[in-house]
């Protein structure tokens, strides 16, 4: 298996790590720098995303996910560092990576006046997908959609929009997911049955870029998770090995409510209890 | 590896898209053929001292500045709004391509729209222009179209918020119908009078008009083609320069 040093900076404890990248990487993002005029929102980010594998990214309002996702989904054009999505330099072959990622964005929509049949049509064309009848047909049934398929969008429910949403970025079966914030709205059953759909994405071989503001489901669906705060990464590890590495931190033992740490007081105790806005 | 889909088929499912908003959008679309041709059937007795070549040039200007202002203008600032731009633009597409195909359909309202007035003054006013005119009026009004369409991306470049830009594009759209048309007759004054004849009001109903009243073009006209495309280039440039797709984009 080969592997490249990556430089991760690691603000908590004020020194740098050097850790190993394996190949496989379905997403690179190495020393990233974000910048709005004067404000730094994004400090020498580095982090990667393998295949198989459900990667995490916290932090609170205005820490900097966002950014990060908006220079991945090459939205933004970041001040330095690179991006690599399977292989494809975002900036330089910037269609090759798109054509390799499925985005469900955290404030998207599709024309309203649209129903799910032609949202499928428009976007098996854009992404180059020969979409059959028979393939339609598959996709609607798996999402539970056949029944609805000729509702408008705007006419759908919350859950069902992100059902759409998600079988749009997946509709190319592309190396790279990117969900931000892909269950805030939705009921406890639909975002268990969102999870499940992640797990067997990843199951299949896809990588997940995940950002979240619940630490259930970090916990529940990640392999790894990075908190980031301030523009600048914190900790990254699996999410059991972050609550051991932080369990004995007065921060975050001041943050636990039922003598149990959990991922949400060690992020508490990370990120501060400070509400953000 | 996923390869770039052909350019092609992007642009053919984009227009496929967009047409079909547009024709779910239909009714706005009738309220918007509405104002002129309402204006042309009441126009009627003023058609002898006017000339039938002054009243369909101003409808299909009220008509360009309506598909401009009321209809591009507005979708664009919706769209951009609800994320649909940010979800397109995070796809393997050249950006280009999405404001190529909404342009695409606006050309075709721009036609629809005149035909509708060419069909309306022929039957309601018997105004009759010859083959060439009715060529000539629908290349003008490309050309006069370019003018509103640029001004309606100036609008969605100035203002990020959708409602603001329906209420500005709303104001703006008031103002050029009412100064437009009663300071081109005079009733607002001679300096007005004056003033509207080089505004982009003035000089795309010139250009419409000479251009379907063949053999009326002059040196005047072409001074208002000039202005007209300088009113065009300035608009879409300072429109696209402004432009974000997103209303959060910093």
């Amino acid at each position: 298996m080969k592997t490249k040093m990556v430089t991760q900076t690691d603000s908590s404890h004020k020194q740098v790590i050097n850790m190993h990248v394996q190949s496989q990487a379905v997403l690179e993002v190495l020393n990233l720098n974000v910048k709005y005029e004067d404000f730094h929102a994004v400090k020498n980010v580095s982090f990667s995303v393998q295949e198989g594998e459900i990667f995490g990214l916290l932090g609170p309002n205005g820490a900097g996910k966002t950014s990060c996702l908006s220079a991945v989904e090459g939205l933004l054009v970041p001040e330095s560092g690179e991006i690599y999505v399977a292989g494809y330099d975002v900036k330089k072959q910037g269609l090759l990576a798109r054509a390799n990622m499925g985005v469900q964005l955290q404030a998207t929509s599709f024309q309203p006046e649209l129903n799910v049949m032609e949202i499928l049509k428009l976007y098996s064309g854009i992404y180059g997908v020969d979409l059959t009848k028979e393939k339609m047909d598959s996709i609607l049934n798996n999402i539970n959609l056949r029944e609805s398929r000729s509702k408008k969008f705007g006419q759908l429910s919350g859950g069902q929009q992100q059902r759409v949403s998600l079988v749009i970025a997946l509709i190319h079966e592309p190396k790279l997911v990117l969900l931000d914030e892909p269950t805030t709205g939705l009921d406890p059953q639909a975002r268990r049955q969102l999870w499940e759909r992640m797990e067997a994405l990843r199951n299949m071989g896809h990588g997940i870029l995940l950002t979240t503001h619940s630490m259930e489901e970090a916990e529940a669906v990640c392999d790894r998770v990075s908190i980031i705060d301030h523009g600048q990464i914190i900790n990254t590890d699996t999410p059991g090995g972050l609550i051991d590495k932080h369990r004995n931190n007065p921060e975050v033992i001041r943050a636990s409510r039922k003598g149990k740490i959990t991922l949400e007081d060690v992020f508490i105790g990370l990120t501060g209890s400070q509400v953000r806005v | 590896m996923q390869a770039i889909p052909p350019t092609s088929t992007v642009l053919s499912s984009l227009l496929r898209a967009d047409l079909t908003t547009q024709w779910r959008n239909r009714k706005s679309f009738m309220l918007i053929l509405l104002v002129p041709v309402v204006i042309l059937l009441s126009w009627k007795p003023a058609i002898d001292k006017l000339g039938g070549t002054f009243v369909l040039g101003t409808c299909l200007t009220l008509g360009l500045i309506a598909i401009g202002l009321m209809g591009y203008s507005n979708s664009v600032a919706r769209d951009r709004d609800k994320g649909v731009f940010q979800r397109l633009r995070v796809a393997p597409l050249p950006t280009w391509s999405i404001m190529v195909s909404r342009l695409a359909i606006q050309l075709m309202l721009i036609f629809l729209m005149a035909t509708a007035v060419f069909i309306a003054g022929s039957y309601f006013d018997k105004i009759t222009l010859s083959a060439s005119g009715y060529i000539m009026g629908y290349l003008a009004s490309i050309m006069g179209g370019a003018v509103y369409l640029g001004l309606g991306q100036m609008i969605v470049g100035l203002i990020k918020n959708a409602e603001t830009v329906h209420s500005t594009s709303r104001l703006v759209y008031f103002v050029f119908i009412m100064v437009g048309m009663l300071g081109e007759l005079g009733v607002l004054g001679k300096e007005i009078a004056e003033a509207v004849l080089w505004s982009p009001y003035g000089t795309v109903k010139h250009i419409i008009a000479s251009s379907i009243h063949t053999g009326s073009w002059d040196v005047s006209a072409s001074k208002a083609l000039v202005a007209t495309i300088g009113y065009a280039v300035v608009f879409s440039g300072l429109g696209i320069k402004w432009f974000k797709w997103s209303g959060s984009e910093k």
